[in-house]
């Protein structure tokens, strides 16, 4: 066993005793943790630029100007969608190596050597070798870096669908 | 309503095509590419398929620019259903003969990677023989093995490249409407015209007619 991997099951072991953020500016930062792509949040086109050029080189087609709002507003509601999507695409969940690679049964002897400081009982050893084996099933389970991705960037489809209908729609109709 | 028929038209042969482009362009279609894809390919697809439309709208354009888009994604998502496999295939002899105990995935992964595409070194090539031949599988089998333990992810990026597919049936029926429009406004500008020729011919001969 070498010291990396004993200083890396150390650092996860003393993160487990972490309570949360404390000071104001982290619990405003970890208040972000969960946003994901910021998509269900409606969007206000209206004062941008690109969507004033945009009603504006539509106009000159023979739309009225209600169809042009909406058509440009489509547009670029479809553009926020499909940068989301490459984005996602592109910064999966990482692979958590260490996690994944573990042993866990041959890291028991550390376990045990972390937590009898406080003279834990043996079920605490177990208790912590069975919690890290579980984060290394659900590691396992997400598979690779191209697994994530797809799998990530499917929880964008119905976001895509909704986007392209409307854009879809607001062009037929105008 | 015929006023604005004119200023259409009027817009259309004034501004060359190239121009609107370039004014819609930079924030509709600015490709964002990933770092091993080429951009002149990207572009050359969009100019094939600008080159089957004939004069297109700045916002027949902008359609057609997200068509490419689309195009490109399933591009992307057929090469990511060989990845998967590929990453399976790496799970599967990782796990398997005397390597279960040294989960290391990665470098199996690379060693596979560079076998599959010929370009691995002997040590390389050995090794992943060696894992094959501890495992009792042939490449086929084990192919077939990570076809079914990937299924599920296989599922969805084809389910990635059906919504690109919709995407694009959307955009391509929201081109022929413009492109309807456009003929339409045409045909009725030039039934105007008509009229109009017609109404001045037919007031030149009541004119003519007047002395008589």
């Amino acid at each position: 066993m070498t010291m990396n991997h004993r200083r890396n099951l150390a650092n996860r072991c003393n993160a487990l005793k972490s309570t949360g953020p404390r000071s104001v500016a982290g619990k405003r930062a970890s208040s972000q943790n969960s946003r994901k792509h910021g998509l269900s949040s409606a969007p206000v086109f209206e004062s941008s630029l690109e969507y004033q050029a945009l009603v504006e080189l539509i106009t000159e087609e023979g739309f009225s100007a209600f169809a042009c709002a909406d058509i440009a507003a489509g547009l670029l509601n479809y553009r926020r969608v499909m940068d989301a999507y490459y984005d996602t695409y592109t910064s999966p969940e990482p692979v958590d190596d260490f996690m994944r690679d573990m042993n866990v049964r041959a890291s028991i002897p550390i376990f045990r050597e972390l937590l009898s400081p406080s003279g834990s009982e043996p079920a605490d050893v177990r208790d912590m070798a069975a919690f890290f084996a579980g984060i290394q099933r659900q590691e396992r389970r997400k598979g690779g870096p191209v697994s994530r991705r797809s799998a990530d960037t499917h929880k964008l489809i119905r976001y895509q669908r909704n986007g392209i209908a409307r854009l879809s729609r607001s062009v037929r109709q105008g | 309503m015929l006023y604005n028929i004119h200023v259409s038209i009027d817009v259309d042969v004034a501004m060359p095509v190239e121009d609107k482009s370039k004014s819609l362009l930079p924030f509709l279609s600015s490709p964002k590419l990933l770092p091993n894809e080429s951009e002149a390919e990207f572009q050359s697809g969009l100019q094939s398929l600008l080159s089957e439309l004939d004069n297109p709208s700045p916002l027949a354009l902008a359609l057609v620019s997200q068509l490419n888009e689309s195009l490109w994604w399933i591009r992307r998502h057929t090469v990511d259903k060989e990845l998967l496999l590929h990453e399976a295939m790496a799970r599967i002899l990782s796990k398997a003969g005397s390597y279960s105990e040294t989960y290391d995935n990665r470098k199996v992964s690379e060693a596979l990677e560079h076998y599959l595409d010929g370009r691995a070194d002997k040590d390389e090539a050995e090794w992943i023989d060696e894992i094959l031949a501890e495992s009792k599988l042939t490449l086929s089998d084990l192919r077939v093995r990570a076809f079914k333990d990937a299924a599920k992810h296989i599922k969805l990026v084809d389910d990635l490249i059906h919504r690109q597919h919709q995407t694009m049936r959307h955009l391509q029926r929201s081109i022929d409407s413009i492109d309807y429009k456009s003929r339409l406004i045409k045909r009725m500008d030039l039934e105007l015209a008509a009229l109009e020729s017609r109404q001045s011919v037919k007031g030149v001969l009541s004119l003519d007619d007047e002395p008589s």
